[in-house]
Parts: C-alpha cells; structure tokens; sequence
C-alpha cells in the first residue's frame, strides 16, 4: 500500500509540473508578444537581410511562425512546436537551435556538474566541522569565510582569478577555454579550475552555513542525547544519527539553490571564461538578434529547474520516513 | 551489608550561562541496592534529572559541567573513567531511558534498527540476530505483530508503544542499572498504568535497579522502595514510600503531601506551598528551602542543614531535626500533617 | 511586540497616505497631458516608494519608540551589523553628495588615460612624437586622480561614486517593489485562501521556476535597458521569495487567537487586514528585504558586466567590463569596483544577518 502511495505522488506530481511547464512557456510567449518592437521583427529584418530573396523568406518566416495569425492560434503553434522539437533556426549560427544546443550543452553541464561536486563536498564538510565545534575559532574562521564568499561577486572573482594566474600573475592556468580539448582528459579539467572555483566558490559558501546550520539544529535532538547512552562512540552519533537527519534539509536547499543561483552564475562565468556553453551561446545570440536561441535556452534554463526540483520532491519523500504520500 | 551497586557522593553539577552560574545540582550523594526501585522525586528544575544524566556523563558540555564528587559503580569512579570505559557501561550495564519517547527516538530509523543497534554494539551479534533478539524484546516488553512492526519507522507508533520500544532498547544488553527519567510524564492515564507494570514486573522477574525519575507523588507510591525528595538541586527527605507518606518530617515534603488532592478530606480547597522556586543562581544562603519554609529557625538562613537519620532509613536534611533544635519545634511539626 | 504598531498607527494616517498618493497622481497626470517633464519617471518612483517607506516603515518606528529602541539595542549587540551599518551609511552619503566634489564621470581624455592609483608607478609604452617611436615611459598616480583613470582617461574616483548611487538607487528601489509586490500577493493569498491562494501560488511557482538571472537578461532582452526599466524588471522578478514567506507568516498568523478574538467582536475583514497582519508581517518583511538588497545589486552589475544595462549610465558594472578589457595595462580598472561591490554586498548582509536576528525572538542576544 505504501508502494501506490509513492507511486501516486509521483504521478501527481508529474502532472503538476507539466501545469508548471505549461504555465512557464506561456508566461514566456507572453512576454515575447508584449514586447515593444518584437524581436521577431528585428530576427525578420536579419533573414531578410541575409538572402537574395527577401520576400519568399518573409513569407515562410511568417507561415511557419504564424506571425500574421491570430494571437491564440499563434500560442497554440507555439507550444506545439516546442513539443514536437522544434525549436526554430538560429540565423547567426545557421543551424537548426535544437542542433545548436546539442553542440553546446555539454560544457554547460560539466561546469555546472563539477561546481556543484566541488562546492558541496567541500561546503557541507566545512559546515559539519564547523557545527560539532561551533564557539571555537575554527568555527569562527569558516563562518567568516562563508561570509566573504557569499558576498563576492562571482563575476569579479572570475577577473581576479584570471589577473592572478594570466600573463600579469602567475601563469599556471591558461585562461581562455580551449575547446579543442577532449572532454574527459585531465587537460580539460585543467582549463577548468578557475571557472569551477569561481562558480563554486559562493556556492560553497552558501553551502557551508546551511550545512552548519542543518547540523547545530539536529545536535541539540533528544534522539542524539538517547544514541550517546546507548554508548555509541561520538562519529557514530554525528556520523549516523545527526547527518541522516541533516541530510534532508541540506539537500533540499543545494537542489532547488540550482536554479535560482547556479545557472545565473554558470551564465557570467562562460562569458568571462570562454567556456562555449548553453549561457554563453544565449549571450551571444542577444546581441545578434537571434531570438529563437535566446527564448529556447530560457526556457530550458525553467525547464531544467523544473525537472531537479522534482526530482528533489522525490528523492526528499523517500528519504524521510515521515512524508505521507497522500 | 553492602549491596550498593552505585554509590554516588558529593554531586555537583553545574550550568554555566550567560546569566550566571545555575547550581542544578549541589552536594548530592546517595546509594542504589541491587534490585532496588529508587525514585526520585521534586518539581521540575529540582535537579532529578541532571542527577540521572550526570551519572552517565551525558550532560550538554557546554553550558553544564559536572565540577564535582563521585560515582562508584563496581569500584571504578565513572566520573573518571576514560570515554572508552564510559562507552562499554552506557547502553549495557546502566541503560537509560527519557521522558519524551517522540523526540528521543531517531525519526529516520526504524523501530528494529534502533533497538538493534545496542545489541549489535554491546553484544556483538550480527544483524540477523540482532533484529531476532531485537523483537523478541519488543513483544516482551508488550508490543504486539512485533515482527511485522519492527520495519516501522517511530512516528507510525503511539506514545505508549513509543515509550515500550525505548524500553525494549534499554533492557536489550540486559542491564544492571535502569534509569528511567520520567517515562511516563508524557503519556495519558491508562497507559501510564501499563508502563508501570513493565517496571514493577522488572524489579520482580528481573531482580534490576532501577533508578526512577518522576514529578508525580502517585506513581511513586506504587513502586518505589526508596524514594528521595529533592528540592533546589539538593536532597531534602528520603525513606521509604510509609515514611515519605504517613510520616514526612522535611517542612517541604509535609507541605507536598498536602498538596495531594484527597476525595475523602473535608476540605474544599488544596493547601500551596507558598511562595517560588528559588533561583538556583544564587540559591538563599543556608537551607535552600527556607524562604518559604514555614517553621524556619533562624540557622536556616546561616546554615545548609546537616543530613539525620530519624529511624532505620529514614533520612531528612533539616535544622529541625538536628541537635540544635528543640523537642518544641518538631512536635509542631509533627502535628501539622494532616 | 509589533502587534502594539498596530494600536497606535491609525486610520488618520492611511488618510494622509492616500492624500500623498492623489498628489502624485495629480503630479503624473499634468504630467503627461499639460506640462512638459515636471519629473522624471525614475523621480515618480522615488516619491512612491519614499512615500510608502515614510508612512509604513518609517513612521511606526517613530510612534514606538520604545519598540524601536529595543530592536536597535538588539541589532547594536551585534558588532559586525553595526558595521555594516556604518559602511552604508557612508555609501549613501557619498552617493548623495560625492557628485559635487569628483569630476564628470563621462569625461573622456586620452592624453590622461590608464593612470594608476596614487602610490602605484606603471610602466607603460607611449608613442613619443620626437623620437617617433615607442619608448617606456614611467606614469605615476597623481593627486588629481587619486583612484587612476581607465583606458579612456575617465577618473575612477567620480565612476565610482556615481556607480554607488546607481546600485543604491537599484538596490533600494528594486527591492522596495519585489518585497510590495511579494507582500501583496502573500497577505492576500494567506488572508483569502480558496481560489485565490491557489491562483496565486502556482503563478509564484511557475515564476519561481524561471532561473532568475535568466529571466533578467531575456526580458532585457526583449524590452530593452534603460535604467527605470531594469530597476522595474528587478523588482518584478525578485517577488517571488517574499510572496512566499510572507504567505507563510500570514499564515501562522491568520489562526492565532488574537484574529479570531477581533473577528467576534465584529471587526470588518479589511480592518483585520490592515490592522492586524500587516504590522506582523512587517518584521519578517523587513529582513527579507535587507537580504533581497545585495542580490539586486549584484544582478544589475552583473547586468552592467555583460553589456545589458543602462548605456547612459556609469554603474559600477560597467567600469568592472571596462576593467575586464585591460586587465593587463590597467589592473586597478578591474579591482577597484570589484572591492567596492564586494564590500557594499558584505555590508548588506552582515546588516541583515543582524536584523534578522534582532527581530527573531528566538534568539538570545
């Protein structure tokens, strides 16, 4: 019985974030038609701009996004389109945006991947260390430091790193990503430590005060006070007993913290870095115009959001005994 | 004869705050026999509760600190013993269980794990047998389907079995001692009663100490061998459950069994004690009961009161009944209980 | 505590409030059909939300006095705060009146530009017209650019400052419209339920979702920058965490006694509201807001960094991407707005850190 319960959650669930996603691709087409000189006016004026005959392409830009339909019928074209996988034509790159994306969203993930690898081992280790010895100078220091490293803007540590380590400082790291590289070779890992610590560096911090915190509430629990008279020795009672039930809320807050700050500072730090990922190509496409790029990876961004907090849900629900499915 | 299995002398512990240093529990000493029912009894913040967490060393190291005395139990100090040794006696020789079952059990563990979890420490047995032995103890201890159960996590159970499951845990590496801090606080009436008959069957079957921490006068009447009453962080009466109740001597005891509501006294309203817990900062010079005392001397404010044996076992720690005082005065009091 | 706000700020005051309001809108109308430009539509919203700060933030803190006072003792106990504190302060004077003394930010000279710090000497090449050729020349800080210039000759020192009027201006008036909007939407979901609450809530979910960086740049995008318009962009994109928050506040709060206590003595649902809610939610309000201020910030620099902000404003962002394109001539173009930006975010949140535990009652202090 409990089975169906879980089973039942998920599915609800799953419909409640296809609403979501409904709802997000609305909000999204809305925005494009209430804008002021539609950018759909200026990708026109650019196809144009590019062919021999501007008419005929008009014609077919205009069929094929029903710019001369009504508005509701051009809504309907819109979401039908974006589930068949039709995702439009990016004119700056000349390639299909579907395609273009799967070129592209392969850096985007490993630097966000390795990121979040990298600042929450490390945060939440900190932050555990941290909580068992809260009032010592230890503490102090860590929590000092997640203060600076929340507070430092994760574009400028992009700049200071790339100052310290480019021709001017040391030069141990080359600075510009160089996209020759294979993916998994230690070369490339190498291109990517200054991006991973940049990106990683206000995550951790945030992580380690969460991770602290999560702690210092379970420590004080009536349940660690009865795992010590049971004669446990301490890593088992702080090991077992407290992080099982940390755990919970530090994985929450590190999952659903992806969308909010990790994809904006994953965007800043493949400008800064080079890195040709899916924030970087959006960036180029503003200023060239090439909306279908930009309004895609957008909605890619909420929809990748979507899909993490969901998993988050239920990877939550079966982690904590005490969430009833119905 | 000496079948003291814990001796405790000259407890002290402490609680150093923001706001001062609170003396919970100041110059306290006193015997456990094997097979022995001691109940300890006070209001709440009289220190019974430090005592018990004191002698297992779990206090909460800051703000508390035990800073003095000592806890004899089969010839080592436990006070001083290395962690290693702490570790080996908690959970297996002195088990201990807590007042409130729904915190004190892991939330994200199962029944089965955490009663486990002792045996697979203490007595070495793999999981298998661990979970056997861990369920043979839960249907002891009267939880029913305790097989089936065993997979269930504690918010699936009631307070009653919450608190069942916590004794099944403590009594699992078949302890000497059985400290029980106030287990039964927490739960209605009728279960109470059932919880009670779990520690009387205890004693009788089992021949354990137990060392039972309670607020509640009833329930000591109806197993205590040996009750303390404390007050203040320090032991005001002690003797057996005739002499607590048909002859208490201490002014604050005398004042607690009039404080019991009674279906068969011509009275209409119950008899306070008046008057405030002291501040256990800075606790009144002398005896700590004697700004509310009713038959104080004038020692009581200069001086803590010396420890008089009225008869056989019957201890109390009052200037009334040392040499100083005179026959008058405790004739008085002798006729105040009701 | 703040349930005593309520008793003694009154309906006289929500009267003048909307009399304020008319006369803006009195204002805002001539505005646009008689007269030519009496204010700016940045100055509009200065006025609103002043307003609004004046006669629902600042004006109950002065009817309780004492309230305040042992909220601030509170806050005072908290050493990093009040430093903090003191930071902003100086920001927010050196935003108002540093334009005065510094020269024009905009104010291009290439015979001057790329000079360093005072105290910092560079080595740069420079064309010496008699030799004609390049020769290393030695320029040292001077005086009358104590910060340096960048490699347009424009002075640090008047960018800076009038990048921190920007991002107070952004930081304070952003943050003003997400915390009005998410309060709204809170209070009204959490006081009406049913449909509304439901409506409500998957519309914050859904803007929720959106990556809030992501939505940022698309709507700039698509509406274009300018700087009213980033500022309103902010603001709409950040009100999601406190629509949240405080619906939850509100919500505690609606079942406790003292509402329903007030309902059977036949107080009207809007006087509820208003009397009752609001002021408890205020608190939690106020701490969401003065941790929402560095976010904001750093979204418009980020904004400025990339190119999307206001082009006719110097905003620090814009001074740290010239920064980023002479990083190896001009060094000091890159760190310096970065230092500044980094310590105005590290002032807002050890601020906020210690408002939010002077407002928890929780917490002992």
């Amino acid at each position: 019985m409990k089975q169906g319960g879980l089973r039942g959650y998920i599915i609800r669930r799953l419909i409640y974030a296809a609403l979501i996603t409904l709802g997000v691709v609305t909000v999204t087409f809305f925005l494009l038609r209430v804008g002021p000189s539609s950018p759909a006016d200026k990708y026109l004026a650019n196809m144009s701009a590019r062919t021999q005959d501007p008419s005929q392409v008009i014609a077919a830009i205009e069929a094929r996004y029903g710019l001369d339909e009504p508005i509701y019928e051009q809504y309907i074209d819109y979401v039908v389109n974006l589930a068949r996988g039709d995702w439009g034509w990016s004119f700056s790159t000349s390639m299909p945006v579907m395609k273009l994306i799967q070129r592209h969203w392969i850096y985007s993930f490993q630097l966000i991947l390795l990121s979040m690898l990298f600042s929450a081992s490390l945060g939440i280790l900190i932050g555990i260390y941290s909580a068992i010895k809260q009032y010592t100078k230890v503490d102090y220091l860590a929590t000092f430091f997640s203060f600076i490293g929340i507070s430092i803007p994760n574009f400028w540590l992009g700049i200071m790193l790339i100052l310290l380590f480019s021709g001017t400082g040391l030069g141990w790291f080359k600075v510009y990503y160089d996209t020759g590289l294979p993916l998994f070779s230690l070369a490339n890992l190498k291109a990517l430590v200054l991006p991973v610590i940049t990106l990683g560096t206000g995550m951790m911090a945030g992580y380690t005060r969460y991770a602290r915190s999560a702690i210092l509430d379970n420590l004080r629990k009536d349940f660690v006070r009865t795992a010590r008279a049971k004669g446990l020795p301490e890593r088992v009672v702080i090991g077992k007993h407290v992080f099982r039930n940390a755990i919970l809320p530090i994985i929450t807050i590190i999952m659903f913290d992806l969308s909010g700050v990790v994809f904006g500072g994953a965007y800043l730090t493949e400008i800064i870095f080079g890195i040709p990922g899916l924030g970087r190509i959006s960036f180029n496409a503003i200023f060239a115009n090439d909306y279908p790029v930009v309004v895609t990876i957008t909605l890619i961004g909420a929809l990748v959001a979507l899909l993490t907090n969901l998993v988050t849900d239920i990877v939550y629900t079966r982690l904590d005994p005490r969430i009833r499915y119905d | 004869m000496n079948n003291n299995i814990l001796e405790i002398k000259h407890l002290k512990t402490y609680f150093f705050t923001s706001r001062g240093v609170v003396k919970a529990v100041d110059g306290v000493g006193f015997s456990l026999r094997k097979g022995q029912n001691l109940c300890l009894v006070g209001e709440s913040g009289c220190g019974k509760t430090t005592i018990a967490l004191s002698i297992l060393r779990l206090i909460d190291s800051p703000p508390g600190k035990i800073i003095g005395g000592e806890v004899w139990y089969h010839g080592e100090d436990l006070l001083h013993s290395s962690g290693k040794r702490l570790r080996q006696i908690r959970g297996n020789q002195i088990a201990m269980i807590f007042q409130d079952p729904q915190s004190s059990l892991n939330p994200v563990f199962t029944v089965g794990d955490q009663v486990a979890e002792q045996i697979k420490l203490h007595l070495g047995l793999k999981r298998k047998q661990a979970m056997e032995r861990a369920s043979y103890l839960m249907e002891q201890v009267g939880i029913p389907r305790a097989r089936e159960r065993m997979k269930d996590y504690p918010h699936q159970f009631s307070g009653g079995m919450k608190q069942r499951v916590m004794i099944a845990a403590a009594l699992s590496c078949n302890p000497e001692i059985l400290i029980a801090d106030e287990p039964t606080t927490a739960l209605d009436t009728t279960i109470k009663a059932q919880i009670l008959d779990i520690f009387r069957d205890l004693k009788q079957n089992r021949d354990m100490s137990i060392l039972f921490i309670t607020h509640d006068l009833g329930t000591v009447a109806s197993i205590a061998d040996r009750i303390i009453v404390m007050y203040g962080g320090r032991i005001a009466e002690a003797g057996t459950a005739f002499d607590i109740f048909d002859q208490p001597q201490h002014p604050y005891t005398q004042g607690l069994i009039a404080c019991l509501p009674d279906i068969s006294a011509q009275r209409d309203r119950l008899t306070p004690i008046p008057g405030m817990i002291p501040s256990l900062i800075n606790p009144p010079v002398g005896c700590i009961f004697n700004p509310r005392c009713e038959r104080r001397l004038p020692i009581c404010s200069k001086e803590i009161p010396p420890e008089v044996f009225i008869s056989g076992e019957h201890l109390v720690v009052c200037h009334l009944y040392s040499p100083l005082a005179s026959p008058q005065d405790r004739r008085e009091g002798i006729n105040n209980v009701d | 505590m703040m349930r005593q706000v309520s008793n003694k700020v009154g309906g006289l005051r929500n009267l003048i409030f909307i009399g304020v309001l008319l006369v803006l809108i009195l204002i805002l109308l001539s505005d646009i059909y008689l007269v030519d430009q009496i204010l700016e539509p940045l100055e509009y919203f200065y006025l609103f939300f002043a307003a609004v700060a004046i006669f629902y933030g600042i004006y109950p803190l002065y009817a309780n006095r004492r309230l305040t006072k042992y909220y601030w003792q509170r806050i005072k106990k908290h050493r990093l705060s009040v430093i903090g504190l003191a930071f902003i302060t100086f920001l927010i004077v050196v935003a108002l009146i540093g334009p005065i003394f510094t020269q024009d930010p905009t104010k291009v000279n290439f015979a001057e530009k790329n000079v360093p710090p005072v105290g910092f000497t560079v080595q740069q090449f420079v064309y010496d017209l008699q030799a004609e050729e390049f020769v290393v020349q030695e320029i040292p800080g001077t005086w009358q650019h104590p910060l340096g210039t960048d490699d347009k000759g424009r002075d640090m020192l008047a960018m800076l400052v009038s990048g921190a009027r920007v991002s107070l201006q952004v930081g304070l008036l952003a943050v003003l419209i997400a915390v009005f909007i998410g309060t709204i939407m809170g209070v009204v979901s959490a006081y009406f339920g049913g449909v509304a609450d439901m409506v409500l809530m998957r519309f914050t979910d859904i803007m929720m979702t959106f990556p809030f960086f992501l939505l940022l740049v698309f709507i700039i995008f698509i509406f274009g920058p300018s700087l009213v318009f980033i500022i309103l962009v902010i603001g709409l994109t950040s009100w999601t965490g406190t629509a949240r928050l405080v619906r939850s506040e509100a919500l505690s709060l609606r079942t406790r006694e003292f509402i329903m206590a007030s309902k059977s003595l036949g107080a009207s649902d809007t006087r509820i509201v208003f009397r009752h809610l609001i002021p408890n939610v205020i608190s939690v309000v106020i701490v969401i807001a003065t941790l929402s201020i560095p976010g904001v910030i750093v979204a418009e620099a980020a904004l400025s960094f990339i190119g999307l902000g206001d082009p006719t404003v110097t905003s620090w962002g814009v001074v740290l991407n010239a920064g980023q394109r002479s990083l190896d001539t001009a060094w000091w173009v890159a760190v310096e707005p970065g230092i500044i930006l980094f310590l105005t975010v590290l002032a807002f949140n050890f601020l906020g850190d210690g408002i939010r535990d002077a407002f928890d009652p929780r917490s002992q202090l």
